[in-house]
């Protein structure tokens, strides 16, 4: 017991690097010719390491748990506790994809910021305009304002037109759908056919929510349409279609070609599309065709200041427009033409067919 | 944008050269610095915050050690180290308890850590028997053993501490302590 004890102190003393250099040397003797003593030496110094192994994680345990006191952790696992809401979740999940999106976004809303910051000169210069013809939306309606100086290719009327716009014909017996805000305060409302002959209308039914109005032809020159070469297109198109618009711009017929670039309108607004067309006061109110010659809407505004973005009543809506119309104040005929001639013609060929049911709106006040 | 991350972390060479140079502080840092990122890794995947503390805590020893042991080179960012590991560590831990492991939910990229991990469980084996050990041991032989291998107390030190009447009945204490703790030790078997 005591030779073990003092062996047990001499070994420490050895492994710790406490013997002096003789008796390193005897000790180191004694363990090549005794095998247990060397066995005990090797034995020690594993058991020893693990227990330095044993001090030092405690230790280091110790203070992570002095530094896990400092640690929030009940804000913290509020805010990454999985959250019930789906849409957080995947907010959680793809943080970095949507990030580059939100940042992407950022980047365009910035762009588009210097855009309106370059483009605000033009703006009130549009402003003032509006101010001028008393038209109060911040969409410009695209009621052309004729001069009177440019007024001489219709002799026949006393006094010159105020505002032109465009209209199309609903039904073969004179039935005209244009927008609201073309006739809108009129005092008299002529339309002009293709071959330039001036009829009267009257307005037989207004409707604002949509800015539709509806005229009749009470003139009794008109003998009527042939039947209408285009139909009603009941369901919504998709972004992307191409399509073109006829309207009265001048005085002449102006053929316009684009595509439908956002199913919603101005502030997104259900009713209509916004389409990427050129088109220019005096449009308004004219009929928006899909490839086939579909009416997929009616052209109604533009935004200034926005290049291109053009709004167009949905076909949707004016089938609603003609349906909310009584059947007498119809005659018999509400409905729309369910044929379509049009289809594939080509375009000159479709135009060709259509310019007799555009007519030109002359509006006095 | 990131809410990771809010505390300022320390870089990862002053973590290695304050974990080489026993720097209470830089261990302060890197504790407080990555715990978020594991807490929320935890919490999303079937764990609470105490899962946290020990997955984390395992996760940093294991740093640590590979940090003090000398060959750690910094093939990756120690925040990739770190998530990963921890991962690791509760992954093997949610199989153990046979609890769901499939659609783990990722926060960070995830490099293979296997080695450091079993690596680390035979040390933590090693912890836990000898804690156990020293727990079975009892007074006072457990603080003598503590005080001269762990706090490197002198043997004279001891003798005055405990009122032995010489070093040579410390002395004797201390090699009884100790055969009991090595027989306590290797008998253990942890399940």
């Amino acid at each position: 017991m005591r030779n073990e004890i003092e062996l047990e102190g001499i070994i420490e003393d050895y492994l710790n690097g406490k013997l002096t250099e003789a008796e390193t040397k005897a000790f180191e003797q004694l363990r090549l010719n005794d095998p247990s003593v060397d066995h005990k030496v090797v034995a020690h110094k594993v058991f020893l390491e693990s227990l330095r192994d044993y001090a030092v994680t405690l230790d280091l345990k110790g203070k992570m748990d002095e530094a896990h006191g400092h640690v929030d952790v009940d804000t913290l696992s509020r805010k990454f506790r999985p959250h019930p809401s789906f849409v957080v979740n995947i907010w959680r999940k793809n943080k970095a994809a949507l990030g580059v999106a939100a940042s992407f976004i950022l980047l365009t809303m910035a762009m588009l910021y210097s855009i309106q910051q370059n483009t605000e000169q033009i703006g009130s210069v549009e402003q003032v305009k509006r101010d001028l013809t008393s038209l109060k939306s911040s969409q410009s309606s695209l009621i052309r304002k004729i001069n009177s100086t440019a007024n001489a290719s219709i002799p026949k009327n006393e006094r010159p037109a105020n505002y032109g716009g465009t209209g199309f014909a609903l039904t073969a017996n004179g039935y005209i759908l244009t927008n609201l805000h073309v006739i809108e305060g009129a005092e008299s409302i002529t339309v002009v056919d293709n071959s330039g002959e001036p009829y009267k209308v009257r307005v037989i039914r207004t409707d604002s929510q949509y800015d539709l109005a509806i005229l009749k032809i009470t003139d009794n020159r008109f003998k009527g349409l042939s039947n209408l070469p285009y139909r009603l297109k009941r369901n919504t198109i998709g972004m992307g279609e191409e399509v073109y618009t006829l309207g009265f711009p001048k005085d002449d017929a102006v053929y316009g070609r684009g595509y439908v670039s956002s199913k919603t309108g101005y502030n997104g607004d259900t009713t209509q599309y916004q389409v990427s067309i050129p088109v220019n006061p005096g449009n308004s109110g004219g009929p928006l065709l899909d490839q086939q010659g579909n009416i997929i809407g009616v052209i109604s505004a533009k935004q200034n200041q926005v290049d291109g973005a053009t709004f167009a009543v949905k076909s949707k809506y004016i089938q609603e427009a003609l349906n909310s119309i009584p059947n007498d104040s119809l005659g018999n005929k509400v409905a729309f033409s369910k044929r379509n001639s049009l289809q594939g013609l080509s375009k000159p060929k479709q135009i060709e067919k259509i310019k007799d049911y555009v007519f030109m709106i002359k509006v006095y006040k | 944008m990131s809410n990771k991350l809010s505390s300022s972390v320390p870089t990862d060479r002053e973590v290695v050269l304050g974990i080489l140079n026993n720097s209470d502080d830089a261990l302060n840092k890197l504790y407080v610095g990555y715990f978020p990122m594991i807490l929320q890794f935890i919490l999303n995947n079937n764990g609470d915050e105490d899962d946290a503390k020990d997955v984390y805590q395992e996760g940093i020893i294991v740093l640590y050690n590979k940090i003090k042991s000398g060959n750690f080179e910094l093939s990756s960012k120690l925040k990739t180290y770190i998530y990963s590991v921890c991962r690791r560590i509760w992954l093997k831990k949610l199989a153990q308890h046979s609890r769901k492991t499939s659609n783990i939910a990722d926060f960070e990229d995830v490099i293979a850590t296997e080695d450091d991990v079993e690596q680390h469980e035979e040390k933590d084996q090693q912890f836990k028997k000898m804690q156990s050990a020293l727990q079975h041991l009892g007074e006072p032989c457990k603080t003598i053993i503590q005080d001269f291998y762990i706090n490197n107390l002198s043997m004279q030190d001891i003798c005055e501490k405990f009122g032995y009447t010489n070093t040579d009945n410390a002395k004797t204490q201390k090699y009884k302590c100790l055969q009991r703790l090595k027989k306590l030790f290797f008998q253990i078997d942890l399940k």
